[in-house]
């Protein structure tokens, strides 16, 4: 009797173990290809972190030195009038050229890709997404209603940037960006606004898919460029 | 006897069944892994007291899954702290169940050779009587 209920129970766990070998067998059979892939895809992972830290730490080393610069300037300059007033002539280039964070009232315009219709179901699907140039549009749109510091994700538009595409991304200042874009712009707020007036180009690719949403705004900070201005080329006609 | 008969039968079933069930994702084949070799330690521990015959229904089955579940939460610890403890426990599982293998090797070989030496002494005895 008791031999019985051991050979039940032995029986039993030799089922799920077999059962579960078996399961084992055929899920890791196809699965062999999805562990090299995944090993490949982890060193590029590892390699993009490590070069995002390098990017990091130079980039606190531009920061801080500057900073440093600033400091040496305000020191050299504060003797002299003359010089003081150069000083202050630079600090407002650079804020026109896009080189300083600027804050003020504006509006928030954000784009986003449509994802709840199915791309099948429209006639041409390429018309639910946000392109290059729908955000240059509105860049341009933006510019003519005044605007005096534009930002794209974080990315600031300045004299010297590109707004192309890349694939299914767009590219601004060399930097990837994907949908939703957030576009920042500092302005008279009202003028801002009328992008999305009627027959405007926001209200266009409403129409298309695309899903807008304008807000104004009274506190809008833009972050400054983060690339270099050259001149190599160019140089005063006197 | 009816002990290897019950075995046989559950593998036999075991593997029926488990040709037809939905195969796991590959995420969590790791972890079927390291509980399938736990509960095959268990089982060769479980023919070991058989044999040494102190079986305890309790213990053996509270080891069966109790093993499985520990294992399953260490590697997953370990994958948690980027260390390897799966491999720990696959060295502790495997190495006890060669010991176990052993034992049970060395019963049935005595078993054997004495029955071997039995059934001999046996005919010699039946030889001079039957002179």
């Amino acid at each position: 009797m008791k031999k019985k209920k051991i050979a039940i129970t032995l029986g039993i766990m030799c089922l799920m173990l077999t059962l579960a070998i078996a399961v084992q067998i055929r899920s890791v059979k196809g699965g062999t290809q999805v562990a090299v892939q995944s090993k490949t895809e982890n060193d590029l992972k590892d390699e993009v972190f490590r070069w995002k830290e390098k990017y990091d730490t130079t980039h606190k080393l531009v920061e801080e030195s500057e900073k440093e610069l600033e400091k040496v300037r305000s020191e050299a300059t504060k003797n002299s009038e003359n010089d003081s007033n150069a000083e202050k002539q630079v600090k407002e280039n650079n804020m026109l050229l896009g080189l300083t964070n600027v804050k003020g009232s504006g509006v928030v315009i954000t784009i986003k890709d449509n994802s709840n219709t199915k791309a099948s179901s429209v006639l041409d699907p390429s018309l639910l997404l946000v392109h290059d140039g729908d955000l240059r549009s509105i860049v341009n749109e933006l510019k003519n209603a005044g605007a005096e510091a534009i930002e794209i994700n974080g990315q600031r538009i300045v004299q010297t940037t590109a707004i192309v595409c890349d694939g299914n991304v767009v590219r601004i200042n060399g930097e990837k960006l994907g949908s939703p874009f957030v576009i920042k712009a500092i302005g008279l707020p009202e003028r801002l606004y009328n992008v999305n007036r009627v027959g405007g180009y926001l209200e266009m690719l409403e129409d298309d898919g695309v899903s807008t949403e304008i807000k104004k705004s009274n506190d809008i900070t833009i972050s400054k460029y983060n690339g270099v201005i050259t001149n190599e080329y160019m140089e005063t006609v006197r | 006897m009816i002990i290897f008969i019950a075995i046989l039968i559950g593998c036999i079933v075991g593997a029926i069944v488990g040709v037809n069930v939905p195969i796991i994702s590959y995420t969590y084949s790791g972890y079927l892994a390291i509980a399938i070799i736990a509960a095959l330690d268990s089982v060769f521990g479980g023919i070991t007291s058989i044999i040494k015959k102190n079986f305890d229904m309790k213990i053996f089955i509270s080891g069966f899954f109790g093993n499985a579940i520990l294992s399953i939460l260490l590697t997953y610890l370990g994958q948690k702290l980027n260390v390897d403890i799966y491999l720990a426990a696959i060295v502790v599982f495997v190495g006890r169940m060669f010991n176990n293998l052993a034992i049970i090797r060395r019963y049935y070989i005595e078993k054997f050779s004495n029955d071997k030496v039995f059934s001999k002494a046996k005919k010699i005895i039946d030889k001079n009587e039957g002179k």
